[in-house]
């Protein structure tokens, strides 16, 4: 039987969920004497120096916040505490909040360990009200983890992840469709997706200041002024995302492989091709702020029989030269005489839990926070 | 209005500006040259806000007028034809410029030469007078230790302090610095800025070579540069530059005086074998002896060279970047450096061992940490 389109598509209900000062709260749980404390999960401002991952609210009434230099919270909030990391723990408490998701829905995508979409729209206990499945899941979590989220509900992922940021920590705010239009217009342009600082002074300074100004611009303006993100604004200012939840597996590897026109028999061209591929790679990485500590390079051979080699680091790369060249070191670890090669392939996987921040390991720093 | 200029002269002239031409400007006009037409002077001028050059190109006419014309379309046009006279003929109500040459009329739609940003007018709150050369030897010698961290401001240009007795140019990134001094350039009155890179870039891209004077005048928020037909204005940076002095060791007792080429040739091809993300090679000092070696032990690389070096002081153990020596090496031009150090975990400096009587270079870059490997 064929469905027949109704003129009113049915809408999407869709829930994103945000733990509040994330692992700044589970520091906070776990540790009773840093309760009611402004405490910083993340590198101390001790040597060069780390950033912030996580500040708690008591710490963010000082303006201390998110990838801050440490030793600049320092100097806002003398009295913060720092704390190291423990990421197992935090990986742990984000299953089971995932546990709790998987109560109502299993259309879950997770941004990161403390953040993730819900599309409730058909919901597996028929509870039916978003808003009502926001509320029971912020209570779950509260009553299993003693920790507080903030949620929001909405007919598209944009919107709801909005939401969710309007009333933190422990909200829950609701944007209808009747109200989506003249929410988006009063949005103040950085609170869109894909407007960092930079795009947004561009945008302040070209006199766009919120939804509605973004409005004015034709789509081919938007594309000419800020390129793919143009059309992205073109579209979401005007309340159209229809980006699915999409429920995905956590990256375990990111590669890139090519089956060749003709069987490769000269090594040199089989080294130009890893070139190749370590680069597509090193761009999936970057994209994905992500470093593996193991390369594994991938040989089928004319008769379909195929290899796999690998190498792995103590530190995380995502290094153009690095993959290309353990690749080219793993394929000359191979037999390559008087073979035909059709398929070559660099994955890395063992990815670091934490992203790394790029910088000198072992490089001294000249000056202290006294002569800056 | 209408011009006719020789289309070379107008290409080198064009070319000489263009480079502060951003190509996704923050305002869609700064993709444009500002020609502004009076008494058989065309004033053109390119901008990214921050920075704005200025020439003035002598033409035939007796018009007066302005518009602005798309750099990229304009400067192409110019490089594909041969030298001849081509005439120009804007039409200013509807922004229409047409470039007649002997091989054809090429038309372009220019636009309203008053959207254009305002250049700051020159101001004269403090004034320098400084050779191409000397300038140009002090941008070379700073701008390659400059940061690139949008975080730290202050150190994404080069800091110049004008003495009654000196001037220096500062540069660091945190984690080497460059100190450059010329007694030869001095100001009554003391007084000190930060330039941002891009500007001293495009200012060394566009000095003459011959010795001309450039004189600069700045106040608190811009800084001009004049020279030839040129006027250059950039925005400072209006950031505390860090208390360098403090960084500069006054103790270091161990030295080592070596052949500038050899040390550079040596740490060349050794940082082929260091570490691609730390650069690290170490140099080992014991007695006339520099041992200079990397290891990277992702891919059981290593290599080591040992050369001869005046040596005065305790041996030592050293890590450093090697990129960072390279850079600091290439900039000198005496025969002969000197590097003094401390301990592994402290600032070495490196310096000329010949001094030139009215230059000071001094160059300082901080170690990293060696893993003692067994």
């Amino acid at each position: 039987m064929e469905e027949v389109p109704s003129d009113k598509p049915t809408l999407r209900k869709i829930i994103h969920i945000d733990m509040d000062a994330y692992y700044a709260s589970i520091e906070q749980r776990d540790n009773p004497e840093y309760k009611g404390k402004p405490i910083a999960v993340g590198g101390s401002p001790e040597g060069r120096g780390g950033v912030i991952a996580t500040a708690s609210y008591e710490a963010r009434k000082y303006g201390v916040r998110s990838a801050m230099p440490s030793r600049r919270a320092k100097e806002l909030c003398p009295q913060l505490i720092f704390v190291r990391p423990r990421f197992e723990v935090y990986k742990e408490v984000s299953g089971k909040i995932r546990e709790i998701f998987s109560r109502y829905t299993d259309l879950i995508e997770p941004l990161s360990l403390d953040e993730a979409y819900l599309d409730v729209t058909v919901d597996k206990l028929n509870i039916g009200s978003a808003i009502d499945i926001a509320k029971l899941i912020k209570q779950s979590i509260k009553d299993e983890l003693h920790l507080t989220a903030s949620a929001g509900v909405s007919v598209s992922k944009f919107v709801a992840k909005i939401a969710s940021d309007m009333q933190k920590p422990d909200g829950l705010t609701f944007i209808g469709p009747s109200k989506i239009v003249s929410f988006m217009e009063s949005l103040p342009v950085e609170k869109f997706f894909g407007v960092g600082k930079v795009t947004a002074d561009k945008m302040k300074r070209m006199g766009i200041h919120t939804g509605a100004d973004l409005k004015k611009l034709s789509e081919s303006d938007l594309t000419r002024y800020f390129g793919k993100s143009g059309r992205f604004f073109y579209k979401i200012v005007r309340g159209i995302d229809d980006r699915a939840v999409q429920p995905h597996r956590e990256i375990k590897s990111v590669g890139a492989e090519d089956t060749f026109p003709y069987d490769l028999k000269e090594t040199q061209y089989m080294v130009e091709e890893l070139e190749k591929l370590a680069a597509t790679v090193h761009d999936r990485l970057e994209k994905r702020n992500l470093k593996g500590r193991t390369i594994t390079l991938k040989i089928k051979y004319s008769d379909f029989s195929q290899v796999t080699r690998s190498q792995s680091f103590p530190i995380g790369t995502n290094d153009k030269d690095v993959i290309a060249e353990t690749a080219r070191q793993l394929l000359m670890a191979t037999d390559t005489e008087a073979v035909r090669v059709r398929l070559l392939g660099i994955s890395l996987s063992n990815f670091n839990l934490a992203p790394t921040i790029k910088g000198f390991e072992d490089q001294l720093y000249l000056f202290t926070d006294d002569d800056l | 209005m209408k011009f006719i200029v020789n289309s070379a002269y107008l290409l080198k002239q064009l070319s000489n500006i263009n480079g502060v031409i951003t190509t996704n400007p923050v305002v869609p006009i700064l993709e444009n040259f500002l020609f502004e037409l009076e008494k058989g002077s065309l004033t053109v001028t390119a901008s990214d806000l921050q920075t704005s050059i200025i020439t003035d190109i002598q033409v035939e006419s007796k018009e007066k007028g302005s518009i602005a014309v798309p750099a990229r379309i304009l400067l192409d046009t110019l490089k594909n034809l041969p030298e001849q006279p081509v005439t120009f003929s804007i039409d200013e109500s509807t922004y229409s410029v047409e470039i007649i040459s002997d091989n054809g009329r090429y038309k372009l739609s220019g636009e309203n030469a008053t959207d254009f940003p305002k250049v700051p007018s020159v101001s004269n709150d403090f004034t320098a007078e400084i050779s191409t050369e000397v300038l140009s030897r002090a941008i070379n010698n700073t701008i390659f230790a400059t940061s690139n961290d949008e975080l730290r401001p202050a150190m994404t240009g080069v800091y110049v302090n004008l003495g009654d007795k000196n001037t220096t140019f500062v540069a660091t990134d945190g984690h080497r610095l460059v100190r450059y001094r010329r007694t030869d350039v001095k100001s009554d009155n003391g007084n000190s800025i930060i330039v941002p890179r891009k500007a001293l870039n495009l200012l060394k891209a566009t000095l003459p070579s011959d010795n001309t004077d450039v004189s600069v005048n700045f106040n608190m928020s811009n800084a001009f540069f004049k020279f030839g037909n040129i006027k250059m204005i950039c925005r400072l940076i209006d950031e505390r530059f860090p208390d360098y002095d403090n960084v500069i060791p006054s103790g270091n007792n161990i030295q080592m005086k070596i052949e500038r080429n050899d040390l550079l040739g040596a740490l060349k091809r050794i940082s082929i074998y260091a570490n691609k993300t730390t650069h690290q090679v170490r140099l080992k000092i014991t007695g006339s002896e520099l041992q200079i070696s990397a290891e990277d032990l992702d891919f059981s690389n290593e290599a080591n060279e040992r050369l001869s070096c005046e040596h005065e002081g305790e041996d030592i153990e050293i890590g450093f970047n090697a990129k960072f020596l390279i850079e600091m090496l290439t900039n000198l031009d005496s025969d002969k450096i000197k590097l003094t150090m401390s301990a592994p975990n402290k600032a070495g400096v490196i310096l000329p061992a010949e001094k030139d009587a009215s230059e000071d270079i001094l160059m300082l870059v901080m170690p990293v940490m060696l893993n003692q490997y067994v």
